[in-house]
C-alpha cells in the first residue's frame, strides 16, 4: 500500500521527465519467485495470541500431544542415540514433552517400565516463530528431563544453522504452514549429519474435509459464492516426491485418520482458534464468519456428517507421517527393482489375477 | 478473560435451543447440495434465524 503512494507521488511531481532513457528487456525477478500460499505474518499473531491465554492454549493441546507421542513411537524403532536434535516448528515443545514420558513403547507388555526417549538424546533445539507458544510451558517439570535450548526465529522457512549439524530433525504439525515446502526440506537435509532422519507430522490432504464442505454450502447459500475458510493442504502422494526432490532416501511415508468429536461446530472452531491453527490464507475475508453464515454451517454439518443418536459432530484430522535419511556412507540400499525372489503375491496370500 | 462470554459462546448456546430449526434448514441444503444458490432456503432460514434470535434475548 505504501509503496503505491509513493510512486504515485512521484510520479506527479514536476521534474518527473527522464533525462537519460534506460532501456531495459523484461526479465524475471531476481531470485527465486515463489508462490505465497500462507500469510506468515497473519500465522505468526495466531499463534501468539493463542498462546497468551495460556489456559486454553493448554487446553486445548489434546491434539499435538497425540500426534508428538504416535512420532516419537517412530523414533523408537531406531537403535542408536541421538546426541544433538532439532525440533522444527515445536509449538509449545510437545515433542519434549513426548520424549521425557516413560513407557512411549506401547507395543511392550503391560507393566514393562521402560525409560523415557530423552535418555537417547543429550541435547534439543526447539525452534518456533512465536514466542508466547515456545516459552509458554517452560518452567513445567520436564524440562529438567532433558537439556532444551529454545530458539525464536523471525521464519521457518529460512534455519540458521550449520550444514551437518544435527543427528535427528523432528517436526511436528507444524510444517502444513510452510510456503515453499521443497526448499525448507531441501535445508532440513543440508543440516542433518549424513545418515541422520528427518521425521514429521503434519496435516494433510483431506483434514478438516466436513468444515471445509459445509462452509462452502453455507457460504453458497447465504452469500451466493465461496472465500476460503480452511487452508489448503499437502497431499499424501506428492509428500514422497517433494522428499525425494529434497535429496532424501529410504522414504517412508504413512497415513492415520484422528478423528474427534465435538459438541457443536462453534466449539470446532474455537478449539482450532485456540491451537493457533485458524486459517492464515493469503488474501482471505479479513472479516470474522458473520453470524448467518455461522448458523446456516451448523445446521448444514449436523446434517451431513451427525451420526443417528450421536450427540457430538465429528471432525476428521488426517495426519501424514514421513521418515526420510540423508544420503550417507555405509547406510543400507534399497535392492535393485526386478532382484527380488520372492512373489510377493505368495507372501500377501491373493490377488485376482489368474495365472498365465 | 474470565467473566466475559465470548459472541462465539453466545451463539452457540442460543443456537442449542433450536434444533428443530437447525434440522429442518440443513435438511433443506442437503437435499440438493450439489446445486446450491443464494437464499434456496431462504425460509427455512428465516425461521432458524427468528428462533436464534428469541433464544439469544432470553439468555
Amino acid at each position: 500500500m505504501i509503496s503505491l503512494r509513493t510512486f504515485r507521488a512521484s510520479l506527479s511531481s514536476p521534474c518527473f521527465t527522464p533525462l537519460i532513457t534506460v532501456r531495459k528487456y523484461a526479465s524475471q525477478t531476481p531470485g527465486n519467485p515463489m508462490l505465497e500460499v500462507f500469510n506468515r505474518k497473519v500465522k505468526h499473531l495466531q499463534k501468539d495470541r493463542a498462546a497468551r491465554n495460556v489456559e486454553e492454549s493448554r487446553k486445548v493441546d489434546y491434539l499435538k500431544d497425540e500426534v508428538a507421542m504416535r512420532l516419537c513411537e517412530r523414533l523408537l524403532d531406531i537403535k542408536r542415540d541421538f546426541p544433538n536434535v532439532l525440533d522444527l516448528g515445536a509449538n509449545s515443545c510437545n515433542i519434549a514433552r513426548a520424549i521425557t514420558s516413560p513407557n512411549l513403547d506401547s507395543s511392550m507388555p503391560e507393566g514393562t517400565i521402560t525409560p523415557p526417549l530423552s535418555k537417547k538424546i543429550s541435547k534439543l533445539t526447539c525452534v518456533e516463530t512465536s514466542h508466547a507458544l515456545l516459552h509458554r510451558d517452560e518452567n513445567d517439570p520436564f524440562n529438567k528431563e532433558i537439556d532444551i535450548q529454545r530458539d525464536v526465529i523471525p521464519d521457518l522457512e529460512t534455519l540458521p544453522y550449520a550444514p551437518n549439524s544435527f543427528d535427528a530433525v523432528l517436526s511436528s504439525l507444524s510444517i502444513h504452514w510452510i510456503n515453499d515446502l521443497p526448499a525448507l526440506l531441501a535445508q532440513v537435509n543440508t543440516i542433518l549429519k549424513p545418515d541422520a532422519p528427518f521425521i514429521a507430522a503434519m496435516f494433510g490432504g483431506d483434514t478438516l474435509y466436513e468444515l471445509r464442505g459445509s462452509l462452502q454450502l453455507a457460504d453458497m447459500e447465504r452469500r451466493g459464492g465461496v472465500s476460503p475458510h480452511v487452508s489448503p493442504l499437502a497431499d499424501v502422494k506428492d509428500v514422497g516426491s517433494l522428499l525425494g526432490r529434497a535429496g532424501f532416501k529410504m522414504l517412508t511415508v504413512d497415513v492415520e485418520d484422528i478423528v474427534v468429536e465435538f459438541p457443536d461446530t462453534f466449539a470446532l472452531m474455537k478449539d482450532l482458534q485456540a491451537m493457533g491453527e485458524s486459517n492464515a490464507i493469503m488474501n482471505r475475508d479479513s472479516a470474522p464468519l458473520s453470524r448467518d453464515v455461522l448458523l446456516a454451517n451448523e445446521a448444514i454439518y449436523r446434517s451431513l456428517h451427525m451420526e443417528e443418536g450421536d450427540r457430538g459432530i465429528p471432525a476428521t484430522f488426517r495426519l501424514i507421517y514421513m521418515i526420510g535419511w540423508k544420503e550417507g556412507e555405509g547406510q543400507s540400499q534399497p535392492l535393485q527393482r526386478g532382484s527380488g525372489d520372492i512373489n510377493l503375491k505368495d507372501v500377501l496370500e491373493g490377488g485376482d489375477f489368474n495365472r498365465p | 478473560m474470565p467473566g466475559r462470554t465470548r459472541p462465539v459462546e453466545k451463539i452457540a448456546k442460543a443456537s442449542a435451543q433450536c434444533s428443530v430449526e437447525v434440522a429442518a434448514y440443513g435438511k433443506c441444503v442437503v437435499a440438493d447440495y450439489n446445486s446450491v444458490h443464494k437464499d434456496m432456503c431462504a425460509k427455512e432460514f428465516m425461521r432458524l434465524k427468528n428462533c436464534y434470535l428469541a433464544a439469544s434475548k432470553k439468555g
